[in-house]
């Protein structure tokens, strides 16, 4: 996976320590990785691997305890926290395993939330949440909220939210983990679209037919890579 | 994010705990209400105080009899006399007194047709009227020649008349006072209440109250009216000079009379509401600061209820200040709407309790609005800052 220039995630030496109850718990060690534009990956990896850890990074939701993070030209860890929050906004998009939608609000005031954040004008706001519900599917759910619509419906709402500020990376946890088989099927059709238009998509999951459909297949193991594969190479033998 | 989301957001988040919301507002309300309460009836009390003193005159003084002691032993008041022909000496011999009004009052049974109405009769001379600045309303204050005849005439207080005649013209009619006819020749003017009711009295000649009605040669208090204001030192000497003189009394003793100066009495009225307002606006106070706790108390259980919406909004870019100002904003409200509430509330009282003087005093209206709203910001400052600096990652597994 080397060779690339200007790769979007460039990780070096990150290592993440955390502290629980007086000890110190390496929850990620060394990870180095690059992941370019356009690029479909599934991380995977049992309980207690560190990609949550490695996620949350990624989504500059936490920062690395020692090592390196770019994101596109940013150096994660220089970052102030409204800068993350810049990024967050901005750069990526999260589609969660619990779909975390404002039980409160319309699906399309769900959308509209992040639009919100980068102080766009609400009738640019609502044409552009209408628009990214009428891209997976739900033009005519527009005004339900969240508890009356089915876990695919929700799990749709949350990629039109992750989708809305034309993030350069969606970042997707489990996003078929409360779904059925049939529905989780349908989510898994849609993020494939998306990264057929040209998004970058990374998916955590330990499930191995969804991390089947990326084109590169990270496994972690103990905080540390244990294989980084690409759908090509799989044909052939696992890179271990 | 603008402010008009907030506030949007802040009324669905209210809107979703209704009755807890209400229970904590209203506790703002009643602080809020009472002060409004306060403000209205001291400005009431003001009014009247203010309307009593300019009828009054700050030039007149009362003379009541005092205590006289005998043998060391402290007698009743009324055991003490005050007499006409004090007044008219006083009224004689000092340089400072312009004049003196002698009045006697009792209490007594006034009735016209089938209605009856116990009220105080009040002796006196024909100077009354302009020395307690009383203005009529029809007819006129009996005269120097009834007042020699012991005539039988009389003139009513507003509420007097109201209680008897209602709506219907009383000059030429004739009432019974203590079972005996007197011909009303006059009504005055309301003067409206403040501690004791001067409208509710029927005036009548003095000379007349002590011979036919109550039998009496004795008074109960002398207005003395001074040329002006500044002689009252000099016109305090001359009355406790001649009534000494008059009652007899050895060097030594205490005076068995008193001396007010009318406005000074109500001043000392105006005081004690004064202490009495401080008083509820003290109670009312530590019922805002109660109703703040209970706010802040709202917004802290709000905040650990909605950790879960804070992490995503801030993993989908909301920044510290989004969440400070949103829970603010939020605090600010229900501060707010306690305030209408109380404000509403208190109009509603007040309408009730006071009638239809009742005064919205707008100033304090708007303060009571930018109170309730301050001290909805306060209550919410802790509970934001802390929804704010939740750890996203923590904040979203939050169950």
């Amino acid at each position: 996976m080397d060779g690339h220039l200007n790769p979007l995630i460039q990780m070096k030496a990150v290592t993440k320590t955390y502290q629980t109850g007086g000890a110190a718990v390496q929850a990620l060690s060394e990870i180095n990785l690059q992941v370019q534009k356009n690029e479909y990956v599934a991380i995977m990896g049992p309980s207690g691997s560190g990609k949550s850890t490695l996620m949350n990074i990624i989504g500059c939701l936490d920062t690395p305890s020692t090592g390196h993070y770019f994101l596109g030209e940013k150096d994660v860890q220089s970052l102030s926290d409204n800068q993350l929050s810049e990024i967050r906004n901005q750069e990526i998009g999260f589609v969660f395993q619990s779909f975390n939608l404002l039980p409160r609000v319309s699906a399309l005031k769900n959308v509209e939330l992040p639009l919100t954040y980068l102080g766009i004008a609400q009738p640019e706001r609502l044409r552009r949440a209408a628009e990214a519900l009428d891209s997976v599917g739900l033009s005519d759910r527009k005004q339900h909220r969240p508890n009356a619509l089915s876990g695919g419906q929700r799990q749709r709402i949350a990629i039109a939210r992750a989708l809305v500020t034309q993030p350069a990376l969606i970042l997707a946890d489990e996003p078929t983990g409360n779904l059925d088989s049939k529905t989780g099927e349908e989510i898994m059709a849609l993020i494939q679209k998306l990264h057929e238009q040209g998004n970058t998509v990374i998916i955590v999951t330990h499930e191995q037919y969804i991390a089947e459909q990326a084109a590169r297949v990270i496994r972690l193991l103990d905080g540390q890579i244990e294989s980084d594969v690409s759908t090509k190479a799989r044909g052939n033998r696992p890179n271990h | 994010m603008r402010l008009f989301e907030n506030i949007t957001l802040a009324f669905q988040n209210i809107k979703a705990n209704p009755l807890r919301s209400f229970l904590i507002l209203s506790g703002v309300a009643v602080g809020i209400g009472a002060v409004l309460h306060v403000v209205v009836l001291g400005e009431l009390t003001q009014k009247r105080i203010n309307e009593r003193l300019e009828q009054l005159g700050s030039d007149v003084l009362r003379i009541r009899p005092g205590y006289s002691w005998r043998h060391g032993v402290r007698t009743e008041a009324r055991a003490v006399s005050l007499k006409w022909a004090e007044a008219k000496a006083l009224a004689q011999q000092s340089q400072a007194i312009a004049r003196t009004v002698p009045v006697y009052s009792g209490s007594g049974d006034i009735s016209f047709l089938d209605k009856n109405w116990s009220t105080q009769v009040t002796g006196t001379t024909p100077d009354y009227e302009s020395v307690n600045n009383e203005s009529l309303v029809e007819g006129r204050f009996f005269n120097p020649t009834e007042l020699s005849q012991r005539a039988r005439v009389c003139v009513l207080g507003a509420t007097v008349y109201q209680k008897l005649f209602k709506n219907e013209s009383p000059i030429g009619k004739t009432v019974m006072i203590k079972s005996k006819p007197f011909r009303v020749i006059g009504l005055l003017a309301a003067k409206g209440e403040s501690w004791s009711n001067p409208d509710d009295q029927v005036f009548i000649p003095l000379t007349t109250a002590q011979e036919r009605l109550f039998g009496v040669d004795h008074l109960s208090s002398i207005l003395a009216q001074m040329q002006s204001a500044e002689d009252y030192d000099e016109s305090l000497f001359d009355i406790e000079t001649l009534l000494r003189q008059s009652h007899r009394l050895p060097p030594k003793a205490e005076n068995d009379f008193r001396v007010h100066r009318q406005d000074f009495f109500l001043a000392a009225i105006q005081e004690t509401n004064k202490e009495l307002a401080q008083f509820i606006i003290v109670i009312a106070l530590v019922s805002l600061v109660v109703g703040g706790i209970g706010i802040a108390n709202v917004m802290l259980i709000s905040v650990t209820e909605r950790t879960r919406e804070i992490g995503i909004r801030r993993a989908i870019g909301a920044k510290k200040h989004h969440i400070l100002i949103q829970f603010l904003t939020e605090s600010m409200i229900l501060g707010l709407l306690g305030g209408i509430l109380g404000v509403g509330g208190g109009v509603v009282f007040n309408h009730f309790y006071i009638g239809e003087e009742t005064l919205l005093p707008l100033v304090w209206v708007s303060y009571s609005f930018i109170i309730c709203a301050g001290i909805g910001v306060l209550a919410g400052i802790y509970p934001a800052i802390r929804a704010a600096n939740r750890d996203v990652i923590d904040a979203l597994r939050y169950e």
